[in-house]
């Protein structure tokens, strides 16, 4: 059926709000929202009056007054006596060492202007990239007239963060073989959830590995899972593998020529497929409220492609519409089998 | 040719080439990939949702893009027109009971009762001004395929005094994430599907005296065909968007698909009034699609950074561009749509079956579930 027009949407299943991390031996308060765990207080509400808390992140005392009022929209937390509301979507909050995806979003004399999704756009020195060739000397003019060469308006890439500035601006640099340009691939961005060090509902959490290889019946694909909710799901490349195990003093022989390529390689039509479904995939999760990391990514991916091969030999399966609806039925599978 | 969307593309040359891959592909692979190439994005539809309009809906696209349309009728005073002799003529006949033949245009303008003044559209969209080339043209637009059947304009003659006039207020509440006519144009046909006109109490030529109950109110566009001039039941026309990527046609593209587009198509339709085709056509435009203003990638051979040579002049790089033979360099699409492309889009969305009448089945669907 082309076309699917459904009803409003029901309010999200209790399941999905459930705040596990919420203390509940705190019933000696008295609080007037603490009664339901997935109440959601919104800006200006007041959340309590009761002198014996303190406030936290995302509350505002007036002057003169006990009250303790809420600034953004989110679930309350209490630690103690400590009141604190965790917004439900914010912005990617930079920390040092972050693997982050951007976007080149302007091009200046020595530096680059990065879209991280972040409040404030990062800057990417000059100084803070692998030259082509892994060459290591001194940024020169000629460096500064060719810096298009490397990386230009709209490019997307991968990079760390390597440090703040006092307006919480971040510094990022590529100089590793595991950042740089980005090609072969498909870019998603997950909005509103990124970076957090509490599980909020849905997106891309802090890990071990952002970055991992999924084998798929065509082929390897690479996803990168940026911090700030970015995502990039490519081709496998060969060389990015035979560059691994090259060690620092050899660096300039192993960085290859395509550093800096924005021509994309020749990939296979199932590889293409398989990559645009991770990428649907992984927006199906975000839809569902589950966290996006490399374990949830590979079992989805699994019960996707059964879920295809079944529908393909037995006919219809019972689904639901779009992504979301395929991402649920294999959530829902996973839980039966355990 | 139609504005593009003033945001503009900002993809890197190598998204842009990999996207131009997989659509391409036979058959096309979709960036949401449990759709094909005629699926729509799904949607969210409800009607009714603002309480002091005479109709109203809402629709919200998966990706957060919503559009919100209220219909609102008021009665005004008709203007006395100059033509006194010949109007006098006319609307005793009309009173008579006997309906206008909804002829082209220009004839409906002295022949027929209703006017195109009496139908107001605005469209708002959030980062743009009123007149801004976008919501200018999707205005426009939305309107020619509203007034060309002409029904509508007629249905809200009241009497030789008086006349309804139609407010349409269209309201996109997110930014525009893909090119939102097709969405405006959705929510703006159930909107209307859905609005109710109180019932008329007062004869001929008196001062218009509504029914208070509105239960007895009755539908802008009537259900069945009781009217006598309208076979079938009207229906607002509903506009689809389709695209081009080289063999591949594709419906309701979303906004990094738009971005690689050949060509782009925007069809009104309206239902039937016969049964040999699913739809009959309205209006017709071609959409600039923003993948003309992408800047092309560059070839590895002409890349100092991957071990090329630059090109020494604009005219030499031009011949090796040209001359170029491979698939994975982004070059933006150029010239605008054949002949045959068209007449195939057309009719892959007006045929029995097709999917103009699925559009317009699912639309109707809501409104009687």
């Amino acid at each position: 059926m082309p076309v699917s027009i459904l009803p409003p949407s029901a309010p999200i299943a209790a399941q999905h709000l459930k705040r596990e991390d919420s203390d509940e031996e705190m019933s000696d308060d008295d609080l007037p929202t603490s009664t339901s765990k997935s109440s959601i207080v919104t800006p200006g509400e007041t959340i309590t009056s009761d002198p014996q808390w303190m406030r936290g992140h995302g509350t505002y005392v007036p002057a003169d007054t006990s009250t303790i009022i809420s600034t953004v929209a989110g679930h309350l937390h209490k630690t103690n006596k400590l009141l604190s509301v965790q917004p439900l979507r914010a912005r990617y909050n930079p920390e040092i060492g972050d693997l982050v995806v951007g976007r080149i979003v302007s091009v200046q004399t020595k530096k680059w202007t990065v879209d991280i999704a972040a409040p404030m756009l990062a800057s990417l020195p000059l100084s803070a990239i692998n030259l082509p060739g892994g060459i290591l000397r001194r940024r020169t003019a000629v460096d500064e007239l060719n810096i298009r060469t490397f990386f230009s308006e709209g490019d997307l890439l991968v990079a760390e963060v390597q440090s703040l500035h006092q307006d919480n601006t971040a510094s990022l640099h590529t100089r590793s073989l595991k950042y740089g340009k980005l090609r072969n691939g498909l870019f998603t961005s997950l909005s509103g959830a990124g970076g957090g060090i509490l599980s909020r509902r849905g997106g891309v959490v802090r890990s071990k590995r952002q970055t991992f290889t999924l084998n798929t019946a065509a082929g390897e694909i690479d996803v990168i899972l940026g911090v700030n909710g970015y995502i990039f799901i490519s081709a496998h490349s060969k060389t990015a593998q035979e560059q691994k195990d090259v060690s620092i003093t050899r660096l300039e022989e192993s960085v290859s020529e395509t550093l800096y390529s924005s021509q994309n390689d020749e990939i296979q039509p199932g590889v293409l497929r398989e990559i645009t479904r991770v990428s649907t995939l992984i927006k199906g999760l975000v839809a569902c409220g589950s966290r996006v990391d490399e374990d949830m990514i590979a079992r989805v991916y699994e019960g996707a492609v059964e879920l295809e091969a079944e529908e393909r030999s037995l006919g219809g399966v019972e689904r639901g519409v779009g992504a979301k609806g395929v991402v649920e039925t294999v959530l829902a599978r996973l839980e039966m089998g355990g | 040719m139609a504005p593009a969307q003033a945001a503009h593309v900002n993809l890197s040359p190598a998204e842009l080439s990999f996207l131009r891959s997989s659509l391409s592909q036979t058959p096309p692979i979709r960036l949401d990939n449990t759709k094909g190439p005629r699926d729509f994005r799904s949607m969210r539809a409800e009607y009714d949702v603002l309480p002091g309009a005479n109709g109203s809906a809402r629709i919200a696209l998966e990706d957060g893009t919503e559009a919100l349309v209220g219909v609102k009728a008021e009665v005004e005073k008709s203007r006395w027109r100059p033509a006194a002799g010949q109007q006098e003529s006319m609307l005793t006949v009309a009173t008579g009971d006997v309906m206008m033949r909804d002829d082209n245009e220009e004839e409906d303008e002295s022949k027929g009762k209703g006017q195109n003044a009496w139908i107001e559209m605005s469209v708002e969209i959030p980062g743009f001004r009123d007149d801004d080339p976008l919501p200018v043209f999707l205005a426009a637009m939305l309107t020619e395929s509203l007034l060309a059947s002409g029904a509508l304009k007629d249905r809200l003659y009241i009497n030789r005094r008086f006349h309804w006039k139609l407010y349409v207020d269209v309201l996109l509440l997110s930014p525009p994430l893909s090119y939102p006519l097709a969405l405006l144009s959705m929510t703006a046909h159930l909107a209307l599907l859905t609005s109710r006109l109180p019932a008329l109490k007062s004869e001929k030529d008196e001062d218009p005296l509504f029914d208070d109950d509105w239960d007895a109110s009755v539908p802008l566009y009537p259900k069945t065909g009781k009217s006598t001039s309208i076979a079938q039941a009207d229906k607002p026309p509903v506009i689809i968007l389709a695209m081009a990527v080289g063999p591949n046609i594709i419906f309701d593209p979303c906004k990094e698909e738009l971005a690689v587009a050949d060509a782009v198509l925007a069809i009104a339709c309206a239902n039937a009034t016969s049964s040999t085709t699913g739809a009959r056509i309205v209006s017709i435009r071609t959409i600039d699609p923003p993948s003309h203003l992408t800047p092309p990638g560059i070839p590895n051979s002409m890349n100092s950074a991957t071990g090329g040579t630059v090109p020494a002049s604009s005219a030499e790089a031009l011949t090796q561009r040209e001359l170029l033979a491979d698939t994975g360099v982004w070059t933006p699409p150029r010239g605008g749509m054949k002949r045959d492309l068209i007449s195939q889009i057309v009719k892959m969305a007006v045929e029995t079956g097709g999917v103009a009448e699925e559009v317009i089945g699912a639309l109707q669907a809501i409104e009687v579930g």
